[in-house]
C-alpha cells in the first residue's frame, strides 16, 4: 500500500469515527456524553481529514470564570454544522492580559472568532451590590463599566480581524428594592438593564464587534436555571449545564454567519404544515386555519413565516397535492396569511419530493446548501435527509403546538449585517419572474434587454454598500472569475489603500425593478498595469449584458489613469465553470499559468471592450 | 439495588475519564489516571451528585484520591454501591 492509499484509507476511518461520535452525542444530548465525545474527538487524528480552509474556524474564548465547559458544546456544535473548529480558552481570568498583551496566545494563535465572557461582578467593586440602595452616583457606575469595555475592545479591534462577540450583562432576578425596584430613583435591575442599553449603543455601528444577549438568552431559558450554585460556589463555573447548550446556540448563529452557513429560503410543505388537514379531503372549508384553536397554531406559525419573508428569506413550497386544490386553499382561504405573492416558486404535484427540491433550487437560482425544508411527514424528512445532504431538514415535533418555537429557535437565517437588497429581496424574486415572462413574449435577446430600460450605477465602493459587498465577495460561487474570499476587515482595508486597490460595485435596476449591487470587481493596481484579483456578478443578472458593460467601464478607467495593461485572472472551481473563457472572449490574450491560477493580459494600447449601447451606465 | 448504583457508577467514571467500564477498581486514582484532572473532578463530582441526588462535602471531595474513596463519601451521605 502506497502513502497515498494509506493517507485515504487513515482519513476515512477518522472520519467514520468522527461520525460515529457525533451521532451517539446527537442521539443522548447529557452534558456527560457531550464531555465525552469531545474528548474522545480531541484524540482522533483530525489532521489527516484535509480541511478546506473555508470549512476551519478558530475560536478564542476569554473569560472572568470558569468557561471550559463552553468549549465543548462550541466544539460539537460546530461539527454539528459541517465545521471543523479549534478552540482557544485563555486562562482563568486573564481576558485583560491577553488583550493588553501584544504577544499573548490570544493573537499568536490568530482566531476567526473572539468570544469575550466577562461578568459584572468583577467590574464593581466588592461593596457595590451591598451597598447599592445607598449610592447616589450609579450612572457614573455604568460610565465607568462601558468605558473599561471601550478601551479592551478598542485594543482589541486594533490588533485582531476576528469578530469580536461580547456578551452583555445578565439582569438579577434578585433587587433589594423588591417590588418597588422600578419606583425608586436608582433600581438595581433598572442600573443593568440600562447598562446594557449602553452597551449595545456603544456597537450599533460596528461591523466587527457584535454584543450577544446573554440577558435575552437567560430569560428564555430561566435566570434559575442558568447558574448552578455547586458548581459556581466550588468551580467559578457560570454556565449551568442546561445552560451551555442555549449559550452555545447563541454563538453558533454568529459563527454560522461568519462561515456563510446561511439558509435564505424555506421550503414548505402545505397539509399539516401550513394548515391542519388535508386538502384535498377535508376541503377549503374543512382545513384548520384561522383565530381559534387548532387552526389558530397554522396561522401563527404562517405569522413568523410572514416575518421572515418581510426581512428578505425567501419561502417556497412543495408539496403533494393536487396543485388545483392547493392553490385555491392559498388563494382564497380568508385565514391565509401566505398568499402566492409571497412564494418564489412553488411545485405542487404527485411527484418525488426530491425531485421538486432539486428543481426550486434551479428556478430560484439558490444552492442546496442555502435551503431549509419543513415537513411534518417523518417519512419524506428522511429520504430528503439522505437524498439530499445539502438541506437543513427540520425535524418539525409531532405536535403542531411546537412548530412556531421550532422555526424561532433555527439559527440558520442569520446575516451579519442585514443589507437593503435583503429586506426587497421577495418583491426582487417576484420581478424576476415577470422578467422572464417579458422574456418569453420577446423574440429577440436584444430587443428584450432594451425593453427592460435597463440601468446600471458603476462606482467605487463607498460604506454604505460594504455590507452587501463583503457579502457577494463571500457568498458568489458561479458567476465569480477567481472566488477569492475576504472578510469584512480586509475588504476595508483594501478600500482604504487607495493607492493599490480600487473596489467597484455595479447596482442594475429596471422598469420592473431595482434589484441593488449585484457585481463587485476588486483590482490591484500598479502603474502602468491593472489587475482584476477579483470580478464577479450575481447569478441574478446574468445573461443581461452586464458583465459586458462592467468591464468596459473599467477598461474606459484605466485607460483614462494612463494604465497600458489590464491582466485578468481566473481561478476555476467546480462551480464558476461558465465563465472559464471570460476574458479570452474579450479579445484578452493567454499568460502562462501560475499553478492554479490562469492569468489573460488586454494590451490597453491597441484594444478596448465596447460598451453595449443600448445600456444607459451611470458613474456613482 | 447496590448492583444498580455501581452500574451508575462506573458508567460516570468511564465517561468523565475516557476509561473502559472492565478496568475500573477501587485502587484506581488520580495519579493513575491522565484524565483525572481537576476539570475531571469537579465534573465527576457534579454528575456523580446529581445521579444519586446527593451533596458531598467539600472537604471529602478534596480529600478523593481513588475510586474507592468515592465509594467511602458516598457512603457517608448514605448511598451504597
Amino acid at each position: 500500500m502506497d502513502s497515498k492509499e494509506a493517507s485515504q484509507k487513515q482519513r476515512e476511518s477518522t472520519s467514520s469515527q468522527l461520525e460515529k461520535l457525533l451521532n451517539q452525542v446527537q442521539k443522548e444530548p447529557t452534558h456527560l456524553n457531550y464531555w465525552n465525545v469531545h474528548k474522545r474527538i480531541q484524540k482522533l487524528d483530525l489532521e489527516s481529514l484535509k480541511i478546506p480552509d473555508e470549512k476551519r474556524i478558530k475560536v478564542a474564548l476569554l473569560s472572568s470564570f470558569t468557561i471550559d465547559p463552553l468549549c465543548i458544546y462550541l466544539d460539537i456544535k460546530s461539527r454539528f454544522a459541517q465545521l471543523h473548529p479549534e478552540i482557544y480558552v485563555a486562562p482563568f481570568n486573564q481576558y485583560q492580559q491577553e488583550i493588553l498583551n501584544e504577544n499573548s496566545r490570544l493573537y499568536t494563535f490568530k482566531p476567526d472568532v473572539i468570544i469575550l465572557a466577562v461578568q459584572a461582578d468583577v467590574l464593581l467593586s466588592e461593596h457595590f451590590f451591598s451597598e447599592f440602595v445607598k449610592l447616589s452616583n450609579v450612572e457614573q457606575y455604568q460610565t465607568e463599566i462601558v468605558d473599561r469595555f471601550q478601551t479592551i475592545l478598542s485594543m482589541l479591534t486594533a490588533r485582531t480581524d476576528a469578530l469580536v462577540l461580547v456578551n452583555n450583562f445578565i439582569v438579577p432576578s434578585f433587587t433589594p428594592f423588591g417590588i418597588l425596584d422600578n419606583k425608586a430613583d436608582n433600581g438595581f435591575r433598572s442600573f443593568f438593564y440600562e447598562l446594557n442599553q449602553r452597551l449595545a449603543e456603544l456597537y450599533k455601528k460596528s461591523s466587527q464587534v457584535y454584543v450577544v444577549d446573554l440577558e435575552g438568552a437567560a430569560s428564555k431559558h430561566g435566570k434559575s436555571r442558568c447558574l448552578d450554585p455547586k458548581l459556581y460556589y466550588r468551580g467559578s463555573l457560570v454556565f449551568s449545564e442546561s445552560f451551555l447548550p442555549v449559550i452555545a446556540d447563541e454563538y453558533m448563529a454568529y459563527i454560522k454567519a461568519l462561515k456563510n452557513l446561511t439558509r435564505k429560503c424555506i421550503v414548505l410543505d402545505l397539509d399539516n404544515v401550513m394548515w391542519g388537514g388535508i386538502i384535498g379531503e377535508d376541503g377549503i372549508e374543512g382545513i384548520q386555519l384561522g383565530n381559534d384553536s387548532p387552526g389558530n397554531v397554522y396561522k401563527d406559525f404562517q405569522r413568523v413565516l410572514l416575518s421572515y419573508y418581510n426581512r428578505g428569506i425567501l419561502l417556497a413550497i412543495n408539496s403533494k397535492n393536487n396543485p388545483e386544490d392547493a392553490l385555491k386553499a392559498i388563494r382564497e382561504h380568508p385565514h391565509m396569511l401566505l398568499r402566492e405573492k409571497h412564494f418564489v416558486a412553488i411545485r405542487i404535484n404527485w411527484r418525488n419530493k426530491v425531485q421538486n427540491m432539486t428543481e426550486l433550487a434551479k428556478e430560484i437560482n439558490i444552492g442546496l446548501d442555502s435551503m431549509a425544508f419543513m415537513d411534518d411527514n417523518p417519512r419524506e424528512r428522511e429520504q430528503m435527509k439522505q437524498a439530499l445532504p445539502q438541506v437543513l431538514v427540520v425535524d418539525l415535533p409531532s405536535s403542531p403546538f411546537l412548530y412556531r418555537q421550532t422555526l424561532e429557535n433555527l439559527n440558520d437565517f442569520n446575516v451579519l449585517a442585514l443589507t437593503e437588497e435583503d429586506k426587497k429581496r421577495g418583491e426582487m424574486y417576484h420581478a424576476r419572474k415577470k422578467r422572464e415572462e417579458l422574456r418569453t413574449s420577446i423574440s429577440s435577446l436584444e430587443d428584450f434587454l432594451k425593453s427592460l430600460e435597463m440601468k446600471i450605477v458603476i462606482k467605487h465602493a463607498d460604506d454604505l454598500g460594504l455590507p452587501r459587498i463583503v457579502r457577494m465577495v463571500n457568498k458568489t460561487n458561479q458567476f465569480n472569475l477567481t472566488t477569492r474570499r475576504y472578510t469584512d476587515a480586509e475588504i476595508r482595508k483594501m478600500k482604504e489603500a487607495k493607492n493599490e486597490f480600487v473596489i467597484y460595485s455595479l447596482q442594475v435596476s429596471d422598469k420592473l425593478g431595482d434589484e441593488g449591487i449585484v457585481g463587485v470587481a476588486i483590482i490591484r493596481k500598479e502603474q502602468k498595469m491593472w489587475t482584476l484579483d477579483s470580478f464577479l456578478l450575481s447569478c441574478r443578472v446574468i445573461g443581461r449584458k452586464v458583465e459586458t458593460a462592467f468591464l468596459a467601464k473599467i477598461v474606459a478607467d484605466a485607460k483614462e489613469q494612463g494604465v497600458s495593461t489590464l491582466v485578468g485572472e481566473c481561478i476555476p472551481t467546480q462551480k464558476n465553470a461558465p465563465v472559464k473563457n471570460f476574458y479570452s472572449s474579450y479579445g484578452f490574450e493567454e499568460l502562462a499559468q501560475e499553478g492554479n491560477l490562469y492569468r489573460w493580459r488586454l494590451d490597453l494600447t491597441k484594444s478596448t471592450v465596447k460598451m453595449p449601447e443600448w445600456m444607459n451606465v451611470k458613474n456613482g | 439495588m447496590a448492583s444498580s448504583m455501581d452500574e451508575k457508577l462506573k458508567d460516570i467514571l468511564a465517561k468523565v475519564l475516557l476509561i473502559d467500564e472492565s478496568k475500573i477498581s477501587d485502587g484506581m486514582s488520580r495519579k493513575s489516571v491522565k484524565e483525572w484532572d481537576s476539570m475531571a473532578h469537579l465534573m465527576l463530582v457534579s454528575e456523580i451528585e446529581s445521579a444519586f441526588e446527593v451533596t458531598m462535602d467539600d472537604d471529602d471531595i478534596m480529600e478523593i484520591q481513588t475510586v474507592g474513596d468515592i465509594k467511602k463519601t458516598l457512603k457517608k451521605v448514605g448511598i451504597t454501591t
